[in-house]
């Protein structure tokens, strides 16, 4: 029993904190609902991926140049998880607001914040829960991957695990803001309301404004949707990590502002400004971060090597004046099949609009419309090409330097699959569904160790 | 280092980068001045209307202090003040002579609130290992508390399932479980019947007895006359009295008057 005169502890151990978070979030229902609902949603994306790579792959195995454009990445991977994105969407918000919404609910959270822990502390032992639910709520597409091996799919590890970081990163930011919803809101309907309106809102916000010029395109960056968008082309880039972890890091620390209902909400305003603002400053560096790793195994976001070579030496800068609409699609190809590749290799680049971000209609009087200039140095060329065969010529005869003789050897075979996808549904429909149903029976029973105590104290 | 319970010294002043050692009740009692803890001029807000004005009141360290007040007095306001878990406009509580912010108290004392059943999809015995592993406390330290409650027979069952009586005795366990000289409950006997509030009027009397300090907060008079050593009657947010019974008695002129009587004497 306590007594004040004896009593002394130094430090409160973390341990117990972290156990009552992981069987909180496994007493509650969400988690195992949100797994369930999963099964079917990811299962069918998967036996739907795998049966059109499987009709693309009946004329790849015949054809050695069409096997070559078959990556499992786009093929099954981006769709399956695809699905998985949906699900974090709509339905892990509800699993993240419980780590803390219920304690605020049912008033515990008033007996928690008197416990000797930071209130940093409890959000940090809250958003590794949710990291943990994440995991936990991945079981599904991990388990699709693991069948994509099964039925001999070929899966590159730099590739999958890319991907699988951008999904991860995705789930705790909208874990991150699902904790910040919590903290702020006093019910967890109205938590829920906070934290929908942000990943739906994206979501629409993707869907109407997206393709956009100007004002509007600058808006639909903000889109939380357009994390995925960068692993899912195989690209890792240190800007959006260090981004979406400030992002993360800016979320918790409102939410550990926001916990203590002990302090005044215009001291709580005054802190959450401050944070804010330093999370801006540190997400505009992060903007500028240009750093990013091509892990493709086609390697489709960059030149052949050779060429990279080269291109890494050009010392003086290179200005790429593009006279298109943003929203032509040649500018799009433009984009992705050269100025993309350019910005990563290139150390003095500079690329501008000709017409700023007008838009299409606009640009149509102009002369020089669908024209791109190169200028490098003293020299400039114009090229009307989208395509790197045509301007990587041009910009070596630019610099002046000798173009890379073509190596032979090492292109992407590429790797078509006929997989039977209908046996994976047996699975998503029927055993995974029962696996995580009769995991759900065993968390609602006491453990031994408790049943252990229990008796003891009776005894 | 993260999460350093301190029990506060009378010696010591209470600085943040100063570690607070040590023997908080004990050494009060060996100190000359017996206050344990100063309130001086609480006053709290809710729009327009003032919930509490110029509470002043002191806590001597090893008695069952009552709070006493009818419904809408601001009792749970205060309590929750003092245990810095509501913002007040003023707040100024002294531990030992040393001033207390609102972000410290919960080094010195522990608020248990009323209606609140922590963790409901978790058995009781889960919550109660939670406490006692926060708190580091021993198998046996854990055993004696359950029995002392009498929650042995729901151990098993989950909180939301419980009744409301066992509900107190589950919270009660968990303020016996935390290490705090001071210990503030809410309506501790709601839900309980005359023979169980005698129980546990046992067991807060035993907890004392080893140099706790324990504010209640009770809008039941007779209940109240019962435990407590000494009274803060509280209406409309203003402190009507303070004192034993017998203190209350001598300022009232009421003799032979009971809490009640006393009660509405004052208000």
């Amino acid at each position: 029993m306590p007594s004040p005169e004896t009593f002394h502890v130094q430090s409160a151990p973390l341990q117990p904190l972290l156990v009552k978070e992981v069987w909180e979030i496994l007493s509650g229902r969400a988690l195992w609902t949100m797994l369930l609902l999963m099964c079917p949603l990811i299962g069918y994306s998967f036996f739907q991926a795998v049966s059109l790579y499987g009709e693309a792959s009946s004329a790849g195995l015949q054809s050695p140049v069409l096997a070559s454009s078959l990556s499992p990445l786009d093929g099954v991977l981006v769709p399956t998880l695809g699905a998985s994105y949906v699900a974090v969407t709509l339905l892990f918000p509800f699993v993240a607001i419980r780590v803390l919404g219920q304690e605020k609910e049912t008033g515990a959270l008033r007996l928690l914040v008197q416990m000797p822990y930071h209130s940093a502390t409890l959000i940090t032992a809250k958003l590794v829960t949710v990291l943990a639910a994440w995991v936990l709520s991945s079981v599904p597409a991990f388990s699709a991957l693991a069948i994509w091996r099964l039925f001999g799919g070929h899966l590159s590890a730099p590739e999958t695990l890319n991907l699988l970081f951008g999904h991860l990163l995705y789930g705790l930011l909208v874990g991150a803001i699902a904790l910040f919803a919590a903290s702020v809101s006093e019910s967890a309907a109205t938590a829920a309301i906070v934290t929908l309106a942000f990943t739906i809102g994206s979501w629409v916000l993707d869907f109407t404004v997206a393709g956009h010029p100007g004002l509007l395109e600058w808006v639909a960056s903000l889109s939380l949707t357009q994390v995925l968008r960068t692993f899912e082309q195989g690209l890792l880039s240190a800007g959006l990590v260090v981004g979406v972890g400030t992002a993360v890091c800016g979320f918790a620390a409102l939410a550990t502002i926001w916990l203590p209902p002990g302090v005044h909400v215009r001291n709580k305003l005054v802190r959450s400004i401050a944070c804010v603002l330093v999370a801006a400053i540190v997400l505009g560096l992060a903007t500028q971060i240009r750093l990013s790793i091509d892990v493709t195994e086609d390697r489709r976001n960059s030149f052949p090597v050779l060429d990279q070579r080269v291109l890494a030496k050009l010392a003086e800068p290179l200005v790429v004046t593009v006279h298109l609409a943003p929203e032509d699609p040649r500018y799009a190809d433009l984009q992705r099949n050269v100025l993309a590749k350019l910005e990563r290799v290139l150390p003095n680049l500079s690329i501008r609009l000709a017409g700023g971000r007008q838009s299409l209609p606009i640009n149509a009087g102009d002369d020089r419309y669908g024209e791109v200039e190169y200028t490098y140095g003293r020299r400039s060329d114009i090229s009307r090409s989208t395509s790197p065969r045509e301007i990587l010529p041009l910009l070596y005869s630019l610099a002046e330097v000798k173009p890379p003789a073509p190596a032979p050897g090492g292109d992407y075979p590429g790797y078509p699959l006929v997989a039977p996808g209908q046996f994976a549904l047996l699975w998503f429909f029927c055993g995974l569904p029962f696996c995580i149903a009769l995991l759900w029976w065993c968390s609602r029973r006491l453990p031994v160790n408790y049943r252990k105590l229990t008796k003891e104290v009776l005894s | 280092m993260d999460g350093v319970i301190r029990l506060i010294s009378p010696s010591s002043p209470i600085r943040r980068s100063t570690p607070l050692s040590v023997e908080a009740a004990s050494a009060s009692r060996r100190a000359d001045d017996q206050v344990l803890l100063r309130v001086d001029s609480i006053n709290k807000q809710y729009a327009d209307q003032a919930v509490l004005s110029d509470v002043t009141f002191d806590i001597e360290a090893g008695q069952i202090i009552g709070i006493i007040g009818p419904n809408g007095a601001g009792k749970t306001t205060l309590l929750e003040v003092l245990a810095g878990i509501l913002p007040a406009e003023a707040s100024d509580v002294q531990w030992l002579g040393t001033p207390l912010p609102p972000s410290r108290r919960r080094e010195a004392m522990f608020y248990l609130p009323d209606g609140v059943r922590p963790y409901q999809d978790q058995p009781a015995t889960r919550v109660l290992s939670f406490f006692a592993d926060v708190y580091r406390r021993s198998a046996d330290e854990v055993a004696s508390a359950i029995e002392a409650v009498g929650l042995t027979p729901v151990l098993q069952k989950r909180v939301h399932s419980l009744s409301k009586g066992y509900g107190r005795r589950l919270m009660l366990a968990l303020g016996l479980l935390t290490p705090h000289p001071l210990l503030l409950m809410d309506e501790p006997f709601d839900g309980f019947d005359l023979r169980q509030i005698r129980e546990i009027v046992g067991v807060l009397r035993k907890e004392v007895t080893k140099g706790r300090t324990l504010v209640l907060a009770i809008h039941q008079l007779r209940d109240a006359e019962r435990v407590c050593d000494r009274f803060i009657l509280l209406a409309d947010g203003h402190v009507r009295g303070v004192g034993t019974l017998n203190d209350l008695r001598a300022r009232t002129g009421i003799v032979d008057g009971n809490l009640e009587d006393i009660f509405l004497a004052l208000t």
